[in-house]
């Protein structure tokens, strides 16, 4: 007798892909997956390593989110900036985050950059670009400062200034012109809120602030924000409306906090004999 | 029938239009490549090195897809060091390039891989054996792969002799790669060399702009309108183009 | 025709000084055709919670079983009432399940989100683009609950006037503290 199976295997289903494909052929458009046209840096300077994002996110033509955040977390002292598909950047590296504590716990050691890497770029591997995050990884280890870009396809370089996302060639052109080996602290975190702000301004596809975050040896630090060229001025005058403005047919209020009486009965003495 | 299309990108997918050697000589192999990384027409990494290690005596070259190549490797590297422990010797040559073989065969429909597998060991000395798209494993004494490679295989015709030693073999990949680059879009930066031989492997580097030149062209143009072409005439056997002026 | 836009509808959620409201249409329709005009696309989860999941009807009615029964489970295993922030990883993780299949519900996701992410406010549905200006026309910040009803009211009531795919009247939550306010209000039926 055939019994109906209740088990669903773990990870992604691309049972629908054929028929999407299909459907996208007969001229019917997919939704759009939000999607971070952005630009992303990393850039190495005397005592490790500064990373830098814009903060916006696009479906299509829409600005989704005006101030989002790209410098995701892998541990203390390795961070990762994230570009392409939103849901895939933010996934990819929460997982290979959670990895990484699991393997610091086994290991009873910091792990290295390289294995933030390595995890990285064998999983983006397997989902043969299905998976599309482009990303800028770096961090301190106990063999130094270490960069990488890893591409959708599972592809790494290892340069000491990096950039990705749309406005990378921006950015690039930056690093290109004023890049030096053993830059300062203050020179490199000027340097990467240059490469930012090409990207902010010459490409449509980012926008809005920079993020940057600076990792040492013993330090990291997240400048969330560390510039805000673009905000927005207080308004003039305001749009409120006056109370009753709005009219309505039905209004129901549920109260959360219960108050209830408590009315004692006819009190009798303890019985204490 | 429709043929595959072996040189097929995924979408968006970072290539290595590419420059590679590889030339055996008497006691070891030099190997080369040029250090281009492009996706589109964007470089997106101009000094890579595409030299990649697989064992203390055993280099390959990688042209094609940049994540293809690299998965390949990454697990030649880890497949040859599970097979040193488990054999007690290092690995020969012809074992590793089979195994890349056969990584880059049976899975020929989902990879863009051209590989030289090149070293030396005990057993056979020096050698270079080309692995192309799509698998099958030739021992040549010298090998060119990648984009720019078809520029240059007259050349490689013309000048290869057996019998040189090292500094000879070193001068021919680097001219050769320098000729290939000045010729293939995708290929250009820097040349990356390695000479590997039993003692140990010497990494070389020139960078792009100490490229050997060769004959790059000559102003005739402005010349002619300087000059009577009869002048220019005596002095080269270049003839330069009539102009009207 | 999206999936997105064969049954039509939006929904907008704000935040204000000490509360938040969502408000969504109560059109159903099949394409141009309009079935109903209460259909239902905000859901509570908790007392303080609500969901809201514009889209394809189906998809709609079938997310809201999975996350009841996921928030169920949720509840039994800890128990304890799920907060917002673990709710909206919750509905992130469960829309992020098949990527290789659609994902009618990413905005959705950043709707819920916006109990804690966003400082402003998020749309999702078929008004969203005109949505995105009513929004950022009227929203300012630290609005009092009435003041909050009336801002999130004005922004659907005239964004959904400019979609032909959502309308029909519209429903408004403001949650506060120690209370939800639910009002229906009237809209065009054309």
């Amino acid at each position: 007798m055939a019994t109906v199976s209740v088990y669903s295997s773990p990870g992604f289903d691309f049972s629908n892909l054929t028929r999407n494909h299909f459907l996208a052929e007969k001229g019917l458009p997919l939704p759009k997956a939000t999607s971070t046209g952005t630009t992303i840096v990393g850039c190495v300077f005397e005592d490790g390593i500064i990373l830098g994002a814009d903060t916006r996110a696009t479906e299509g033509p829409i600005v989704a989110d005006k101030n989002c955040e790209k410098i995701h977390y892998i541990t203390e002292s390795i961070r990762c900036c994230g570009a392409g598909t939103a849901a895939d950047t933010e996934f990819v590296t929460n997982l290979i985050s959670s990895n990484m504590e699991m393997h610091a716990l086994t290991h009873g050691r910091k792990p290295r950059v390289v294995t933030a890497m390595t995890m990285l770029k064998q999983y983006l591997f397997q989902y043969q670009g299905h998976v599309g995050a482009a990303l800028v990884l770096g961090g301190v280890d106990s063999t130094g400062p270490n960069l990488f870009t890893i591409a959708p396809h599972g592809s790494t370089d290892k340069l000491p200034y990096v950039t990705m996302g749309s406005g990378s060639l921006a950015a690039m052109a930056v690093f290109e012109s004023n890049w030096r080996a053993n830059m300062s602290r203050a020179d490199a975190l000027q340097l990467v809120k240059d490469a930012i702000s090409a990207g902010i301004f010459n490409d449509l596809g980012s926008g809005s602030n920079v993020d940057a975050c600076i990792i040492t040896a013993n330090n990291t630090e997240m400048l969330r924000n560390v510039e805000m060229p673009n905000e927005r001025v207080q308004k003039e005058r305001t749009y409120l409306f006056p109370k009753g403005t709005t009219a309505w047919k039905k209004e129901d209020i549920r109260k959360l906090v219960l108050t209830e009486e408590v009315t004692p009965l006819a009190v009798e003495a303890m019985d204490t004999t | 029938m429709d043929h595959i299309d072996m040189n097929r990108l995924k979408q968006g997918e970072i290539n290595l239009g590419t420059s590679i050697m590889a030339v055996q000589f008497e006691g070891g192999v030099v190997i080369g490549a040029d250090s281009r990384t492009t996706s589109g027409s964007y470089i997106a990494n101009r000094v890579t090195d595409k030299l990649t290690f697989l064992h203390d005596r055993i280099y390959c070259c990688r042209s094609g897809s940049a994540a293809d190549t690299q998965a390949i490797a990454d697990f030649g590297h880890y497949y040859l060091q599970m097979q040193t422990q488990t054999m007690g010797t290092p690995p020969t040559v012809l074992t590793a390039a089979a195994t890349m073989e056969k990584m880059c065969y049976q899975n020929k429909d989902q990879l863009s891989a051209g590989i030289i597998v090149a070293g030396w060991d005990k057993k056979n000395g020096a050698g270079v054996y080309n692995i192309p798209l799509g698998g099958g494993l030739f021992r040549q004494p010298w090998a060119i792969g990648g984009s720019g490679s078809t520029y240059v295989y007259g050349y490689c015709d013309a000048t290869y002799q057996e019998g040189w030693g090292k500094d000879e073999t070193v001068k021919f990949v680097k001219n050769t790669l320098a000729l290939a680059m000045s010729r293939d879009g995708s290929s250009g930066g820097c040349i990356r060399m390695c000479v590997i031989t039993e003692d140990n492997v010497e990494r070389m580097f020139i960078p792009g702009d100490e490229l050997p030149t060769f004959w790059e062209g000559r102003e005739v143009l402005g010349e002619a309108t300087k000059k009577p072409l009869a002048a220019i005439a005596a002095v080269s056997d270049v003839a330069p183009m009539a102009v009207e002026v | 025709m999206s999936i997105m836009e064969y049954n039509g509808g939006s929904v907008v959620a704000m935040v204000g000084k000490d509360c938040v409201a969502i408000a969504s249409d109560l059109r159903l329709g099949n394409q141009a055709l309009g079935i109903s005009s209460n259909f239902q696309k905000i859901f509570p989860v908790t007392d303080r919670i609500f969901l809201g999941l514009p889209g394809l009807a189906t998809d709609v009615t079938t997310l809201r079983e999975t996350f009841r029964f996921r928030v169920n489970m949720y509840t039994i295993k800890e128990e304890r009432e799920i907060e917002p922030e673990t709710f909206a990883h919750l509905v992130s993780s469960t829309l992020y399940e098949p990527t290789g299949g659609f994902r009618p519900f990413i905005a959705a996701t950043d709707l819920i989100g916006c109990l804690n992410f966003a400082k402003d406010f998020v749309v999702a549905g078929t008004a969203s683009t005109k949505l995105y200006g009513t929004a950022e026309g009227l929203w300012e910040p630290d609005l009092d609950p009435e003041q909050l009803f009336e801002t999130i009211s004005q922004t659907m009531l005239n964004a959904v006037d400019r979609d032909a795919y959502s309308g029909w009247g519209v429903v408004v939550h403001v949650i506060e503290k120690d209370k939800v306010t639910t009002r229906t209000l009237k809209g065009r039926m054309d």
